[in-house]
């Protein structure tokens, strides 16, 4: 059963989206020098159906996108749940942020607009870092998954 | 009377031991002075009279020793005696002076070294800002004196010693009392247009080019807001501005601007001449003014939609008969933004504020999308201004917070276009944090109890208001009298303060919630009751949250020094905690929406400070939740940094300066309406800054 610990209005995450941040626990990736060691123990709320129904009703179109942050030692749960927003809610655009090197054959990606690969390892850094191992994709019109990780490492030099 | 060993409380209130020696002296003294025998006989029988007790006031026996001089007939000696402590009492008021004066030669910055009114617009610390420093607490009581005279003579003594008893116990705060001058205005530059600056005491005569335009604008401005104590907003600025470019280069300037236009040597093109008076106008008007206690002018300006420029200049002509050409100003708008964008990589440019106006559909989306898109482009490309949404043209803001309800839309051949003249005669603000704890521990209903404090507040506006038509009748105010400023069209502002400390003390939660939602529109609802009903014909007053630069540190600091609850050291100029890292970004837009602002008839703007910024497309979508929650007014406010180093500047909130890895940086941020470098702020804004939550993805 997938919990959550809390959620957040986040912009850095997914490039050009207002995305809702779901922290998910009971993370069994435990990578060294995680930055949220808190998801590592199984606590917080269910997260099922009911409660992405509450966090539509709340924020409504302020967002553009739902993310599951951790959820890997449930996969097809984040899956379903994927698949739930999509049907019932198609405004909203779908990511999820998995601490594994690939997403496993049993989930389809095609119910996610963005997916982000890769455990945190300290010495290549995380997403801005431009030695980074973590990818983030995004599904285009095609049906295709693109890898979008550049659009972190330009923001380190602002257009002005 | 009989001598026992006491002590005496002194001036600066620390004690010491009576000692009858020195009070027989200071008599023998005052004898001696009028040349009159002073026998001990004459002596005792004055000191008889006396009628000492523990921790006596210094003040208290002098004043018995007058009337016992008095008493025994000894006038020439009494009033010798007089004169004597009246003496020392301006020599004590220069020893204070002199203790500021050295005490502000050693403070950090001009801001914390300010005792009265501090200021963050002035850079550094001078012998010009000293002077401006000096007079200050002299115009505190000049102006006290001259509002109690006039409220005395309206509605009689009792409320004139109500008012200053409020002000004393810091229930309600009069902003920019070391001032004469009204306080804002945004003004139409019309009667410039046609007359030059004769009628308002200058010499210029009206501008006929650009040259003229951009030279005659910079002295105007400056004449204009040395008779304001606070800002100037130019709303029509670039509109003028492409009219002369207009005349000069002919009305299509815009469409070949990389055309040269200058037989120079340099061979300029039409686009670096128009960049050239741009720079011209922005860093003379940034710089300190001599007649502003060396602050800069708080100069503002607006940009438009097309929807906005039809609706406030659809009926205006300029004097040669034409009428304002939107294609030319829209380039025009965005060429001087790019450029001020630009410019604010090199120098720490404050002014102008700007105030990007749109008009919103009820989707909640631009109506001239072209200018809703260069919005979210400009703020991606990290250039920081106001924007101000409406779904109605019938309302504006072109100074930095000053809302405008747009009554008059017409033109007229004297006084320009209606819609851009507003302004502020005069703030006076109420710590609702203080009313409302009063109230509730004296188990009085805290909305009745405010409301007497508003009452009050509306009549000492009014006093106020008739002290300023004296003036003006007098020849005073020759910005109302040559049409700068319609006297009509400005406000008389209630400030608050305090608001989110209030509802804290009644427990409420600062978040999107019913209970404070409800509490925010009492307090705010009776206020504007208030407002209806004091207003006439001939005066109008709306309700700000003010930004209280310094009053929301004094507010805090005098509360908790009287036993209030008082939950932090800088009372907030938001609907929400500064410091809350609970609250998302769409939280802040609905604390900053339509419930909650309704009632701020003068406006309140929302500082949306970010850690870093966002792309295009999030804004433009933080655009269309601004104007779906009815947050009319806002900022992006993403801390820029400024290397003390080497000078670098860079428009990300960094901790080390990329040019050359130094960590000694500083930042400049909008912590009031204005962007400027934190270390100018005085030292308990600059600590409010480092706690405030930057919202950052994590």
């Amino acid at each position: 059963m997938l919990k959550y610990v809390n959620t957040g209005v986040v912009f850095q995450e997914i490039p050009d989206e207002v995305t809702l941040a779901i922290n998910i626990s009971n993370c069994p990736c435990h990578c060294p020098g995680c930055h949220s060691h808190y998801l590592w123990e199984d606590i917080g709320l269910p997260l099922d159906t009911d409660a992405i129904d509450a966090f539509v009703a709340k924020y409504g179109t302020d967002i553009t996108c739902l993310s599951f942050m951790g959820g890997d030692a449930d996969p097809v749960g984040v899956n379903q749940l994927a698949q739930y927003i999509h049907e019932e809610y198609p405004q909203f655009k779908v990511a999820w942020y998995s601490g594994r090197l690939r997403i496993p054959y049993t989930v389809n990606k095609a119910d996610f607009d963005y997916v982000k690969v890769g455990p945190y390892i300290k010495h290549l850094g995380g997403l801005k870092s431009t030695t980074t191992n973590q990818r983030l994709y995004k599904q285009m019109d095609n049906g295709q998954f693109e890898d979008i990780t550049y659009r972190f490492w330009r923001q380190q030099s602002l257009a002005v | 009377m009989e001598i026992k060993n006491f002590t005496i409380t002194k001036r600066d209130g620390s004690k010491d031991q009576f000692s009858l020696d020195k009070i027989m002296s200071a008599i023998v003294k005052a004898f001696d002075s009028v040349g009159e025998p002073a026998d001990l006989a004459t002596v005792s029988k004055i000191l008889s009279h006396l009628d000492m007790h523990d921790d006596i006031k210094v003040e208290d026996i002098q004043n018995q020793v007058e009337e016992a001089l008095m008493r025994e007939g000894f006038y020439k000696v009494a009033k010798s005696f007089m004169l004597y402590r009246q003496q020392h009492t301006e020599d004590r008021e220069t020893l204070q002076k002199l203790q500021f004066l050295s005490d502000y030669v050693e403070s950090v910055n001009a801001a914390t070294g300010s005792k009265f009114d501090a200021n963050a617009n002035v850079e550094h610390k001078n012998i010009a800002t000293l002077i401006g420093e000096l007079p200050k607490a002299g115009f505190i009581r000049l102006n006290r004196r001259l509002l109690t005279d006039r409220i005395k003579k309206m509605y009689g003594k009792e409320l004139a010693n109500e008012y200053l008893d409020m002000l004393a116990h810091h229930f309600i705060y009069k902003n920019d009392e070391t001032s004469l001058a009204n306080y804002c205005a945004s003004i139409t530059m019309y009667p410039w247009l046609i007359g030059g600056t004769i009628a308002i005491g200058g010499n210029s005569t009206a501008p006929t080019n650009l040259k003229s335009f951009a030279g005659g604008f910079v002295n105007m401005v400056f004449m204009v807001s040395s008779m304001l104590s606070g800002a100037c907003a130019t709303p029509e600025f670039l509109m003028y501005m492409n009219y002369f470019i207009g005349k000069e280069y002919g009305k299509d300037y815009w469409q070949h601007p990389d055309k040269q236009a200058d037989l120079s040597l340099k061979q300029r093109t039409i686009d670096k001449i128009i960049t050239d008076y741009f720079e011209q106008i922005v860093y003379s008007l940034n710089q300190p003014t001599g007649a502003r206690n060396y602050q800069a002018v708080f100069w503002n300006v607006a940009y438009y939609d097309k929807y906005y420029f039809e609706s406030i200049f659809g009926e205006f002509y300029f004097p040669d008969g034409s009428k304002p050409d939107w294609d030319g100003l829209s380039w025009l708008q965005k060429r001087f933004m790019k450029w001020f964008n630009q410019e604010r990589t090199k120098t720490l440019l404050t002014f102008p504020v700007e105030t990007m106006a749109l008009l919103v559909d009820e989707n909640g989306e631009c109506k001239d999308k072209e200018w809703g898109d260069f919005t979210a482009e400009m703020y991606s490309e990290g250039h920081s201004f106001f924007t101000y949404m409406s779904d109605n043209a019938d309302s504006l803001s072109s100074c930095c917070r000053l809302r405008n309800e747009i009554t008059d839309n017409g033109f007229s051949y004297t006084l320009g276009a209606g819609g851009v003249s507003t302004g502020s005669k005069s703030v006076l603000t109420i710590n609702l944090n203080r009313c409302i704890q009063y109230a509730v521990n004296h188990k009085k209903d805290y909305l009745e109890y405010l409301g007497s404090v508003i009452d009050l507040c509306h009549k000492v506006q009014l006093a106020y208001n008739e002290n300023l038509k004296e003036l003006q009748d007098h020849g005073m105010l020759p910005l109302f009298d040559a049409g700068y400023i319609n006297i009509s069209r400005q406000y008389l502002t209630i400030g608050i303060n305090g608001l989110v400390e209030a509802a804290e003390f009644m427990g409420l939660k600062i978040t999107p919630n019913d209970e404070y939602k409800k509490f925010v529109q009492g307090v705010l609802g009776l206020i504007e009751k208030y407002n209806r009903q004091y207003r006439t014909k001939d005066v109008m007053f709306n309700c700000e949250m003010i930004p209280a630069e310094n009053v929301g540190v004094k507010h805090a600091k005098w509360d908790r020094e009287d036993g209030y609850f008082v939950p932090r050291d800088c009372y907030n100029s938001y609907f929400y905690v500064v410091e809350d890292d609970s609250l998302s970004v769409i939280d802040k837009f609905k604390l900053h929406g339509t419930p909650y602002i309704e009632h701020l008839t003068g406006g309140s703007a929302l500082h949306m400070n970010l850690d870093e910024h966002l792309s295009k497309e999030q804004y433009l979508h933080l655009l269309k939740v601004a104007a779906k929650e009815g947050c009319n007014y806002f900022t992006f406010n993403i801390p820029n940094t400024v290397c003390n180093e080497c000078g670098h500047i860079d428009k990300r909130y960094l901790k080390e300066c990329p040019h050359c890895h130094s960590k000694n940086v500083d930042y400049m941020t909008r912590i009031i309406g204005y962007l400027k470098r934190v270390s100018n702020f005085s030292q308990a804004r600059q600590e409010e800054a480092a706690r405030r939550y930057y919202a950052h993805a994590e």
